[in-house]
């Protein structure tokens, strides 16, 4: 199914380039692998939890009396039971429970704790509780007018509300971007366009629903925590504040994750498993069925974009001016990021030079599920709205999309909005799409009835923060490396092996990897934002430059020598043009813990600033529709990455594929479906994500920079790969049928729809 | 609550469960074989596949008590010896995991497509592994690596 066309230089490196096995894969294959669920701590109790069925509603009352009673509940909790405290990433407006008020569909008001999960929820649905419906608001387009119901009326009084908050009604982040004055570019375009686009919910649908285990050690008072959760420092800071206690008592340890794409950072159902745990005197365990997942959990916004647009004649864009919307839901409380916005805000007006930029990004509160992140967050949403723009723009105007493109394709030096103040470097921009120009023979190409295809752009940055490494050789001459970043399943970690052989010059089956807990280190950023390669593989690369002179250092005393006249091969030291007295790593540790030493070394890494260098991602899809059903068939997906040194092929391939393969289900299929708040789709055949069927013929073509931020000058893959599949898909659509679908997901009953009014209407045509 | 008599990967085992427990719980639960994994409950994704007398079945949706006197084969199975078998490795050569949760009942479902057609076209493999979802890979590793498998097929 996949076709590679690798237009890369064979790397002249010994273990970077090369595709290693993923290093936990043994584990993974057969069995072994234990994430959260598989930690059975003996005497451990579940938790359940009760959720509202209203969107927004007064607690009148509540009974617990049944719930109690019930043979077997060891602990019924509500909000009266716990701290009144709010919790959050970021923003701190999220109730544990919900007492007074609920304000969507599935939130938690109460908690029930028992030795058998059946008794556990048998007793939730037995509490009963009175509500009083309140108004509730679901569309941000009327959650921002006036007389719309506030939802939260103590909003300034929020711990973590951004700067960026504003005075519109339900409105908790509002951040703007300016580039020269759109205004006076609009009156200096030949043409303006103005449209306004919808992108749906759609959930992470990472197969390991969310899973707290929490202990509380007895003697100590240490409380342990497994989690389905990558930010282990932000996960024991907010539940250090959510329960009142010390950061210091807590231990997060970093379980295998089944899945995140950006899911799995919330505190979930941790406090509630805290407070059950020191109810009972258990342990504790609360696993989301896959219900309250696509109900409750974090999916990705949905939004409304308005895409303004100045260009010349000649198709050169003059002004661009974007307004999103995004439909937060009930709580910011699942954002990570300081404005408590969508980060790829930022890239709203695309991969073009534009002298003028207006970007305003709000995040808006309604009475429906909490959204977070979910792989290129802001991004997907942006890209679909504006590269769907670029092509309406161009057939206005005559111009070939991919040509129109090309004209306006972001150079070296441009400044983009709000990222590095440097200019970018090493732009591949025009590069990646006249390759694409070339593999998907664009201009050749013979148009059958009902096909067609469609171009889209993007770009995108490695992520900022910071990480740890620690990095120590044993008398085995194993090079073992400790760091409390989760491997979500990307291969970071198998990366991060290969930096250290290739430093070390050793085989990378001599190095090992452990995963600590967070008493390793003070803190760090965690896994997110396609930072893993970069900042902790800088991290990681410090510790192995250092530990490369500890070792030369040792070595010279040993051999009465200066460490310069050392070299390090093959895990042994040696006299360089000398006698060829050399000792293997095995020797120099072994003598140091002779002498009491340890060969260890630690380093940290901190990225302030955005990277000068961009990513840049072209896609071409071909699609055939039917006309009777509206069934769009994508038959191909060609796309051209812009990368620099490739620095293990399968999992980069492997990056592209699911990336891709997930922006073809948001294109078509997935939907988090809401009626008045609730979301309908409430298991994994309402909500249809691809199967194997699903697959298209992928072509993947990379094109090569020299620079990247990440070690070795490697580039980020991991969201670049989505974006630009779905507007692709959506003018692939439009060049075979002449319907242009402007809302999320391009599903064959619109397409149909869309069909039938056109024919209605020349019929009409015809008639007059 | 009933003793069940279950043959799991050649060996016999008694566990105590409820009558009406599934035979994913007993395995996770009962006997403490977490490598076959909880997803979604209704039968959807496929994480909790395993082989009953050689047929994939989704073990969320399995009565336990139905599965006495059948052969019962898990993930913790494939491997002998602690040696992988020929399928695992080519998973982790082609990159046929990343997260590796839906991993083990992909290898089942695999596994009982190959035993029944070593060979399998492309459309064969779509059709097997038609009940097993992955969120990460895109599912290109994991046809790779059936391909190969079945390409040593003699």
């Amino acid at each position: 199914m996949q076709n590679s066309k690798n237009k890369v230089k064979a790397p002249t490196f010994s273990s970077i380039g090369k595709s290693a096995p993923k290093i936990e894969g043994v584990q993974k294959v057969s069995g072994q692998a234990r994430y959260t669920a598989d930690y059975l701590l003996p005497g451990t109790i579940w938790g359940k939890v009760l959720r509202s069925p209203y969107p927004h509603a007064r607690i009148v009352r509540m009974d617990t009396s049944r719930a109690k009673a019930q043979p077997g509940v060891m602990a019924v909790l509500t909000a009266a039971d716990i701290p009144n405290v709010l919790t959050g990433r970021r923003l701190r407006d999220m109730p544990m429970l919900g007492g007074e008020r609920v304000r969507f569909v599935g939130e938690k008001v109460a908690v029930v704790a028992a030795a058998d999960k059946d008794v556990a929820e048998e007793a939730a649905q037995n509490i009963g509780i009175e509500y009083e419906e309140l108004p509730a608001v679901f569309d941000p387009l009327v959650a921002i007018t006036e007389g719309a119901p506030q939802l939260h009326e103590r909003l300034q009084d929020y711990k973590g509300l951004p700067k960026l908050a504003s005075a519109i009604n339900n409105v908790y982040s509002h951040d703007a971007w300016r580039i020269g004055d759109v205004e006076r570019g609009f009156r200096d375009s030949d043409h303006v366009f103005e449209n306004t686009f919808n992108t749906q919910h759609v959930h992470q649908s990472y197969l390991e629903p969310h899973s707290s285990v929490l202990s509380i050690d007895k003697e100590t008072g240490i409380i342990h925590v497994w989690m389905s959760n990558k930010v282990p420092y932000n996960t024991k800071r907010s539940l250090s504040d959510a329960i009142g206690v010390p950061a210091e008592k807590i231990v997060i340890h970093v379980a295998a994750i089944g899945g995140d794409f950006g899911g799995k950072g919330a505190l979930m159902d941790l406090p509630l498993c805290y407070f059950l745990a020191q109810r009972t005197g258990r342990p504790v365990r609360m696993i989301m069925t896959y219900a309250e997942e696509l109900m409750a959990a974090n999916p990705r916004h949905a939004a409304v974009i308005v895409m303004k647009t100045g260009v010349k004649k000649d198709g050169t864009l003059v002004a661009r001016q974007v307004k999103a919307f995004w439909n937060g839901g009930a709580y910011g409380a699942m954002k990570p990021i300081p404005s408590v916005n969508l980060p790829g805000a930022v890239k709203a007006a695309g991969a073009y030079r534009i002298p003028n930029v207006k970007i305003d990004s709000y995040a808006v509160y309604t009475n429906s599920v909490p959204c977070g992140h979910f792989r290129s967050p802001g991004m997907v949403q942006l890209i679909f709205a504006g590269e769907s723009q670029i092509d309406m723009i161009a057939e206005a105007l005559r111009i070939d999309p991919l040509e129109m493109r090309i004209r306006n394709a972001i150079q070296d030096g441009d400044l983009t909005p709000g990222e590095s103040k440097r200019g970018m470097i090493d732009v591949k921009c025009r590069e990646v799409l006249e390759e694409a120009h070339a593999v998907s023979n664009w201009k050749t190409f013979k148009k059958a009835p009902h096909v067609g295809r469609g171009v889209a752009l993007s770009y995108r940055n490695v992520g900022i923060g910071d990480a740890n490494a620690r990095l120590s050789l044993d008398p085995q001459g194993i090079v073992s490396l400790l760091i409390t970043y989760a491997d979500t399943g990307t291969g970071a970690h198998t990366i991060l092996c290969q930096m250290i052989a290739e430093v070390l010059e050793i085989p990378f089956e001599r190095v090992q990897l452990q995963v600590g807990t967070t008493d390793s280190f003070r803190s760090e950023a965690g896994t997110g934002a396609s930072r893993v390669t970069f900042v902790l593989g800088q991290a990681v690369l410090k510790a192995a430059d250092k530990l490369k002179a500890l070792i030369r250092q040792h070595g010279a005393e040993m051999l009465g020598v200066s460490p310069d006249d050392l070299i390090l091969k093959a895990g042994r030291v040696t006299v360089q043009g000398g006698d060829g007295r050399s000792f293997a790593f095995e020797k120099i540790a072994a003598a140091a813990i002779a002498k009491g030493e340890r060969v260890e070394v630690e380093s940290y890494y901190e990225a302030t600033e955005t990277p000068p260098e961009g990513v840049f991602t072209a896609c071409v899809a071909e699609v055939y529709v039917d006309i009777e059903t509206g069934q769009i068939h994508l038959r191909q997906l060609n796309t051209v990455h812009d990368v620099a040194t490739v620095l293990n092929p399968v999992g980069h391939q492997g990056q592209i594929d699911g990336g891709i393969m997930q922006g073809v289900g948001y294109a078509l299929i997935e939907e988090l479906a809401m009626e008045d708040g609730r979301v309908t789709t409430l298991n994994l055949g309402e909500y249809k994500i691809p199967n194997i069927r699903d697959i298209p013929l992928l072509q993947t073509t990379l094109v090569r920079g020299k620079f990247g931020a990440a070690p070795f000058q490697s580039k980020e893959i991991g969201e670049s790969a989505i974006s630009q599949v779905a507007p692709a898909i959506a003018n692939a659509v439009y060049d075979a049928i002449g319907i242009r679908i402007m809302d999320l997901p391009i599903t064959a009953e619109k397409v149909f729809r869309a069909l039938q009014a056109r024919r209605t209407e020349d019929q009409g045509t015809v008639r007059r | 609550m009933a003793r069940l008599k279950l043959r799991i990967n050649g060996d016999d085992t008694e566990v105590e469960a409820r009558e009406t427990a599934l035979l994913l719980d007993v395995l996770r639960e009962g006997l403490e074989m977490t490598g076959t994994k909880r997803g979604c409950e209704t039968s959807h994704c496929g994480a909790c596949t395993v082989l009953l007398d050689g047929i994939a079945v989704h073990s969320c949706v399995v009565l336990a008590a139905r599965c006495e006197g059948k052969e019962i084969t898990t993930v913790e199975g494939l491997s002998r010896d602690g040696e992988l078998n020929e399928l695992q490795r080519l998973f982790l050569k082609h990159g046929a995991l990343q997260c590796g949760y839906c991993t083990p009942g992909m290898l089942m479902a695999s596994t009982a497509l190959l035993r029944r057609n070593p060979r399998p076209t492309l459309e064969e493999i779509k059709v097997g592994l038609d009940g097993n979802l992955c969120r990460c890979t895109g599912y290109t590793g994991i046809f790779e690596a059936i391909q190969a498998c079945a390409a040593r097929a003699k």
